[in-house]
């Protein structure tokens, strides 16, 4: 009974998804001709190589049309951050009071050689991984964000392979705070030269070099590490506030 | 040199096949095995063996990929079986029994119960 009313549900499910998709026309050119723009995807498709130089027109798109934005997605995750930080922080602290007063906490066993061992050389790579994506995020897919969650994701294997791992929560938050400035700053830089704000500069390279779009590179690599050690951040206080124990 | 290329090509179309052979295997092994960790050496093993010969075969196909390609079957054959040590080993501790026989012995158990006595000393102290 209970199988045949999954037949049944996953028929349902089936029949829907094709009503709602067998008309749309997959595969065909909606975006129009790309030399002569009439919609806005076509003016990027065709401004992101010839004017911009920039090989990844995502990237373009995200850094340089829309940079604005971007710079609201970044308030929005250093918000975060900061939110989850001025929460759990008191918390900390109490903990912190219990520990001093010796009262016996959770037993946590160590990891193996073999991980820590493994952890240890994956580290770098993954690191080097990470800058790497964002350094090329105006060539290749991928940018600041991706690159940023890749060393973050570094830093948690670290976190939970080593009890003691600790990062230096003042050079976290001055790189954090150096990157956001530093974007700010190239846009104010686009402003005073340029007339508007975050506007490229008129030198944009070589498309497919490593050092062309002139602007976009450079604020994707202050993405990149603000992201990276933002989301390091959150999960130093994530990791390091133990849940409150219920006497 | 075209001849060696066409060989390579078959090679690399042979070792695809193989390849997602072991992933439908390890597929298959996490179904139908009994508990978490013959499951996790079901998928640990054959997707180690089956996404590695797959990339090494796309390696063969396309030679201007090789490098990279090579690069990622290094990592895969670095960080699976440590992956699954530490997600095997994890569940032992945290209380997962494994699926034995009416006679079964189990080996392991010993030595975590002497590491917990150790640990459980070494907080209290």
């Amino acid at each position: 009974m209970k199988r045949i009313f999954v037949v049944f549900l996953l028929l349902v499910l089936g029949l829907a998804v094709y009503r709602a998709f067998h008309k749309a026309p997959f595969g065909q050119n909606r975006i129009g001709d790309v030399e002569r723009p009439q919609s806005v995807s076509a003016f990027y498709l065709k401004h992101s190589p010839e004017t911009l130089h920039t090989a990844n027109s995502v990237t373009a798109i995200v850094v340089n049309f829309r940079g604005f934005d971007t710079l609201g997605e970044v308030t929005v995750l250093f918000l975060a951050a900061t939110g989850l930080a001025s929460i759990l922080y008191r918390r900390k602290e109490e903990e912190e009071a219990t520990e001093k007063a010796h009262l016996p906490g959770r037993i946590q066993l160590p990891s193996s050689t073999l991980v820590r061992t493994g952890a240890k050389i994956l580290f770098p790579l993954i690191l080097m991984l990470g800058i790497y994506v964002f350094v090329h995020g105006h060539l290749t897919p991928g940018g600041g964000f991706q690159g940023g969650s890749i060393i973050a994701t570094g830093f948690l294997l670290m976190f939970i392979t080593y009890k003691r791992f600790n990062v230096n929560h003042n050079v976290l938050i001055w790189l954090e705070s150096l990157s956001g400035l530093a974007f700010v700053l190239t846009g104010i830089y686009g402003l005073i030269s340029y007339g508007s704000f975050l506007q490229n500069t008129g030198w944009t390279g070589r498309l497919n070099d490593l050092i062309s779009g002139g602007l976009i590179p450079l604020i994707y690599i202050f993405i990149g590490i603000k992201v990276g050690t933002e989301l390091t951040n959150v999960l130093d206080t994530l990791l390091h506030t133990k849940p409150r124990r219920h006497e | 040199m075209e001849l060696l290329l066409n060989i390579l090509y078959y090679i690399g179309l042979f070792l695809i096949l193989l390849g997602s052979i072991f992933l439908f295997l390890g597929a298959l092994g996490i179904y139908r095995m009994p508990d978490l960790y013959n499951r996790l050496q079901a998928g640990t093993k054959a997707s180690t063996l089956g996404a590695m010969s797959s990339i090494l075969g796309v390696g063969l196909v396309h030679p201007q990929w090789f490098v990279k390609l090579f690069i990622i079957v290094l990592f895969i054959a670095f960080s699976n079986p440590l992956s699954s040590h530490a997600l095997a080993r994890a569940s032992y501790r945290s209380g997962v029994k494994p699926f034995l026989k009416e006679d079964g012995e189990d080996a392991y158990a010993e030595e975590v119960e002497a590491e917990k006595a150790r640990e459980t000393e070494k907080s209290t102290l």
